[in-house]
C-alpha cells in the first residue's frame, strides 16, 4: 500500500474516534450541567477537547450552550468538531478508492450533517442533546459501516490502530485532568457525581456497577479505566488492540522497522499490564500517565517514520 | 393534472431538435419517454430532480469552489431527461471516429519520427514546429504498440439540418467519462424500469477496456504489473473522476510525490518499501509530467520520469505530446491526414476553419467578425473564445489586435448553431443546447467506443457554450440497440 495512503486511513480514523470522544463527553456534561445547584465547572472539558487559547476558553465556559456551540463548531479551535470531520473526510477523499464506497457516503454524510443550520439552532435555541445525539449517531453509523464493508487487510489494520491509539490518549488525557483536578479540590474526591460523570462520559459507568460493589471511589475508576480489560474504552484494551492490529502489517520487507517498533508496543503493553493501582500511586499517578501517553507518541512517531515515509 | 405538455415544446427556428420535429411531432425515439413523462406528476418528476441533486451530493460527486475561504461545493447541473442517439446515428458516429482516430494516431507517429507528412507537403512544418505542444522531447521515442492516443473525446456536435461536425479531438487528458457512468447510475433510479424497456445499451464496460488496454501495455513481462493512475491531488477539479476510474479498475491511485524514478525505472513508495510502475495513466498535463524536462516548477510531477519513458521502462497514458494533434490550428488537416494515411473520405465533417496565421483567410474573417466564433489554438475548456454574434463592437475591435500580434493562434469558425434537446425546467420542457463527448479507448486490439458518452448542455437559454466551466450542465446519453 502506498505510503501516502496509509498515512491518510490512519489519520481519518483518529479524526473520527476524536469526534466520538468530543460528543459523548459534551454530551454527559451538558447532561449534568442541567442538574446541579452549584456552578457547573467546563473547565476539564474544554482543557481535554480543545486545542482554543485561554482567551476563548474563558469566554465561553460559564455558559452551557456556548461551550457546546465553541467545540463543535469553532473554527479557531482545531479540535473543534467542524474542523475535525473536515479533515476526516478530506483524508478519505483522498483514499476514497481504498475505502468502501459507503464508508465513504457516511463520512460525506457526516461533514454534511455537521454544516447543517438546523444543527446550530438545536444548540442555541433548543434542546443541545438533540444535535449531540444526531452527530452521535452518525459516528455510530460510520463505526457500523465501517465494520461491516471494509476488507480485513493492511487497510484496516491501520484504521484500527489509528482507532486505538487516539482513544488510549483520550481515555488516559480524561484520567489525568479528573485527577489534577483534585488535588486542586480535595472534595471531590468523595464526590459521587464527579466519578460517575467520568464514568458515563467514557461509557464506563454500566461495567463499573456490575464490577465494583461498594460504591463510588478513585481506585476503582483507575482500575476500571486502566487495567480492565473487557471495558473497551480501558487502556489496557486499545493498547490490545493497537498490538494485535500492528502484528498483522508483519511483511518480510521491513521486518527491521517492523520488529522495533513490535517492540515498542509490547513493552508499553507490558507496562500497563504489570501495574497496579498501588503502583501506581507510588510512582505518582500523573507521572504514571505522562509515561504511558509518551510512549503512545513514540508509536505514533515511529509508524509515521517507518511507514508513512515522513521520516 | 397530469404531468409534461409537449405541446407547449418551443423549438427554436433553424436549429435541429433531438426530439422535436414539427407541428407537434416527436422522432421516434423519444416516444417511449415522453409516453412515461406524461403519466407523471409534475410534483412526483421535481421529487426526481430532487433525488437526482440528493445522490450527487451524498456521493460526493461535487466540485469545489474556493472563494471565500471556505470551499462551498457544488454539483454539477444535471438534467434528468436523456438525450437520445439511434442506433444508426451512433453507427455514422462510431465508424467515424476509430476512422480519424486512426489517421491522428498515424499522424503523431509520422510527426515524431520521419514526418513524411512534412515531407509530401500536405501540412506546412512552420504550422507544425510553432506550436506549443509540439515536443522535441517525444522524437524517436518508441512508444508500445505505437499507439499514442489510447483515450480521446472527441467533440461532436450538429449544425441545423443535423449533420455531424467534429468541433474539438481532446487527445491529451480528456475528462469526463466519470459523468457518463454516474449519469447512468443516476437515471437508473430516477427511471425505474425504462432503460431496458427502451432497449438502451449499456456504458459500464469502460473501465473494464481500459484495464485489460492498460495492462497490454506494460513493458515488463510480469504475470502482475503495476498499473497507477497518476492525479495531481484532491483539489484538482476532476479529482472525483481520478478516484472513480481508480476505483473501478482496482488501480492505484497515485500523485507525483508517490513516485521516484531511479536508475531510469519508476517506484512508489509503498509502507513495504519501493515498488516498481509500469503502466501510468496519467491525468497530468504534459508540462506538469517531469519538472527535469518540462515546466522546472511543477510540484506534481516525477522527475525523472521521461527518461524511465525513453528507456522503455514504463508505459505513459496517453503519450506525451499528442497537443501537436489536436491544436485547433493543426485540426482544419485532419481530413487531409485520413486521406493521405487512409486513403479514406472523412466520415465525419470537420466544421470549416480559417487559420489567421494565413492572410487572405485572416482578411475574410476580419471582414465577417460577426458570423464567427475565434478561439485561441491551445486553449481549452471554452476559455478565451470570441462569439462574433454576441460580442460588441469593442470586444471585435480589442480581439483584433489580440489576434494580430500572434495570428498564428488563432483560427475561426463560422457559427454552427449546435443542435437543442429537450430539458426539464421549471416544470416545462425547454430547449437548449447540446454537444456530445463519446469516449474511444485505442488498444493493441483496436479502438472501441463505448455506446454512450457524454452530453453537455449549455443551461442558459440561447447560450452556445456548453463547457462545465462556463456554467454548462451534463444530461445522460443513450444509445439505443434498435
Amino acid at each position: 500500500m502506498l505510503s501516502r495512503v496509509a498515512s491518510s486511513l490512519y489519520w481519518l480514523s483518529r479524526y473520527v474516534e476524536r469526534s466520538d470522544g468530543i460528543l459523548r463527553m459534551l454530551k454527559i456534561n451538558y447532561a449534568s450541567s442541567q442538574d446541579t445547584i452549584h456552578e457547573f465547572t467546563w473547565d476539564p472539558v474544554i482543557r481535554i477537547s480543545s486545542g482554543g487559547n485561554e482567551k476563548e476558553i474563558s469566554a465561553v465556559k460559564n455558559d452551557s450552550r456556548s461551550v457546546v456551540e465553541y467545540l463543535l463548531f469553532n473554527r479557531d479551535n482545531p479540535n473543534s468538531i467542524i474542523n475535525i470531520i473536515t479533515l476526516a473526510r478530506e483524508n478519505a477523499r483522498s483514499v476514497q478508492e481504498h475505502i468502501a464506497k459507503d464508508l465513504w457516503q457516511c463520512l460525506n454524510e457526516y461533514y454534511h450533517t455537521v454544516k447543517d443550520p438546523k444543527l446550530l439552532w438545536h444548540i442555541q435555541k433548543d434542546d443541545p442533546i438533540t444535535a449531540l445525539d444526531i452527530l452521535i449517531k452518525q459516528v455510530m453509523l460510520y463505526y457500523g459501516t465501517a465494520d461491516s464493508t471494509m476488507e480485513r487487510g493492511e487497510i484496516r489494520s491501520f484504521m484500527s490502530i489509528g482507532k486505538y491509539l487516539e482513544r488510549s490518549i483520550q481515555s488516559i488525557d480524561t484520567l489525568d485532568i479528573k485527577f489534577i483536578s483534585i488535588s486542586d479540590n480535595p472534595d471531590l474526591l468523595t464526590d459521587t457525581s464527579y466519578w460517575k460523570h467520568l464514568l458515563l462520559s467514557l461509557g464506563g459507568y454500566e461495567l463499573y456497577l456490575k464490577s465494583y460493589r461498594e460504591g463510588f471511589g478513585a481506585e476503582n475508576v483507575l482500575e476500571l479505566v486502566m487495567l480492565n480489560k473487557d471495558f473497551p474504552r480501558s487502556a489496557i484494551y486499545s493498547v490490545n488492540n493497537i498490538h494485535r492490529y500492528f502484528e498483522r502489517l508483519k511483511s518480510e520487507k521491513n521486518i527491521d522497522h517492523y520488529n522495533n517498533l513490535l517492540f515498542n508496543i509490547g513493552r508499553l503493553n507490558s507496562s500497563i499490564t504489570y501495574s497496579s493501582v498501588y503502583s501506581m500511586k507510588e510512582e505518582g499517578l500523573h507521572q504514571y500517565l505522562v509515561n504511558i501517553k509518551n510512549e503512545l507518541y513514540t508509536i505514533g512517531n515511529l509508524l509515521n517514520e517507518y511507514y508513512f515515509a515522513n521520516s | 393534472m397530469i404531468g409534461i405538455n409537449v405541446n407547449n415544446y418551443k423549438n427554436v427556428l433553424n436549429t435541429w431538435d433531438e426530439m422535436y420535429v414539427h407541428d407537434g411531432n416527436l422522432r421516434g425515439q423519444y416516444h417511449e419517454i415522453i409516453n412515461y413523462l406524461k403519466k407523471e406528476s409534475l410534483s412526483d418528476l421535481n421529487k426526481k430532480e430532487e433525488l437526482a441533486k440528493r445522490l450527487f451530493m451524498s456521493q460526493g460527486i461535487t466540485f469545489t469552489v474556493y472563494d471565500s475561504g471556505e470551499g462551498i461545493e457544488k454539483i454539477f447541473p444535471f438534467d434528468i431527461i436523456p438525450r437520445i442517439i439511434t442506433s444508426l446515428e451512433w453507427s455514422l458516429i462510431e465508424n467515424g471516429i476509430k476512422q480519424r482516430l486512426k489517421a491522428l494516431n498515424l499522424f503523431l507517429k509520422d510527426v515524431y519520427n520521419s514526418q513524411f507528412i512534412i515531407k509530401d507537403g500536405v501540412i506546412p512544418a512552420a504550422l507544425i514546429y510553432s506550436c506549443p505542444h509540439f515536443l522535441r522531447e517525444m522524437y524517436q521515442l518508441n512508444v508500445p504498440h505505437d499507439i499514442y492516443i489510447h483515450i480521446a473525446g472527441i467533440d461532436l456536435i450538429r449544425d441545423y439540418d443535423g449533420t455531424f461536425y467534429v468541433l474539438e479531438d481532446n487527445l491529451r487528458t480528456p475528462s469526463g467519462v466519470s459523468y457518463m457512468l454516474e449519469n447512468r447510475e443516476i437515471t437508473k433510479r430516477l427511471f425505474p424500469d425504462l432503460i431496458p424497456r427502451c432497449k438502451v445499451r449499456s456504458v459500464t464496460e469502460y473501465p473494464s477496456i481500459l484495464y485489460k488496454n492498460l495492462l497490454a501495455l506494460s513493458p515488463r513481462a510480469v504475470s502482475n504489473p503495476t498499473i497507477v493512475l497518476l492525479s495531481p491531488g484532491m483539489y484538482n477539479s476532476a479529482y472525483y473522476e481520478h478516484t472513480t476510474l481508480a476505483r473501478l479498475m482496482g488501480v492505484e491511485l497515485v500523485e507525483g510525490r508517490d513516485l521516484i524514478v531511479r536508475d531510469q525505472k519508476v517506484f512508489m513508495k509503498t509502507t513495504t518499501g519501493m515498488q516498481q510502475v509500469d503502466v501510468i495513466y496519467r491525468r497530468v498535463d504534459d508540462d506538469f509530467i517531469d519538472p527535469l524536462a518540462f515546466n522546472p516548477n511543477s510540484a506534481l510531477g516525477v522527475a525523472g520520469l521521461m527518461s524511465a519513458y525513453r528507456k522503455g521502462n514504463v508505459a505513459i497514458i496517453n503519450a506525451v505530446g499528442n497537443g501537436v494533434a489536436d491544436d485547433k490550428a493543426i485540426y482544419s488537416y485532419v481530413p487531409e491526414m485520413i486521406r493521405y494515411y487512409l486513403n479514406e473520405e472523412p466520415l465525419l465533417k470537420n466544421v470549416p476553419t480559417y487559420r489567421l496565421g494565413n492572410a487572405d483567410e485572416k482578411e475574410y474573417v476580419f471582414s465577417n467578425m460577426h458570423k464567427m466564433v475565434i478561439k485561441k489554438t491551445n486553449e481549452s475548456g471554452g476559455y478565451g473564445m470570441l462569439m462574433g454574434h454576441a460580442a460588441s463592437e469593442l470586444e471585435i475591435e480589442n480581439y483584433k489586435k489580440e489576434i494580430l500580434k500572434d495570428p498564428r493562434n488563432f483560427i475561426a469558425q463560422p457559427t454552427i448553431s449546435l443542435s437543442t434537446a429537450p430539458c426539464y425546467m421549471d416544470g416545462v420542457l425547454q430547449p437548449r443546447r447540446v454537444d456530445l463527448r463519446p469516449y474511444a479507448l485505442y488498444g493493441p486490439d483496436g479502438i472501441s467506443i463505448v455506446p454512450g458518452g457524454l452530453t453537455r448542455v449549455a443551461l442558459k437559454e440561447g447560450s452556445l457554450v456548453v463547457n462545465s466551466s462556463q456554467g454548462g450542465g451534463s444530461k445522460d446519453t443513450w444509445v439505443l440497440s434498435s
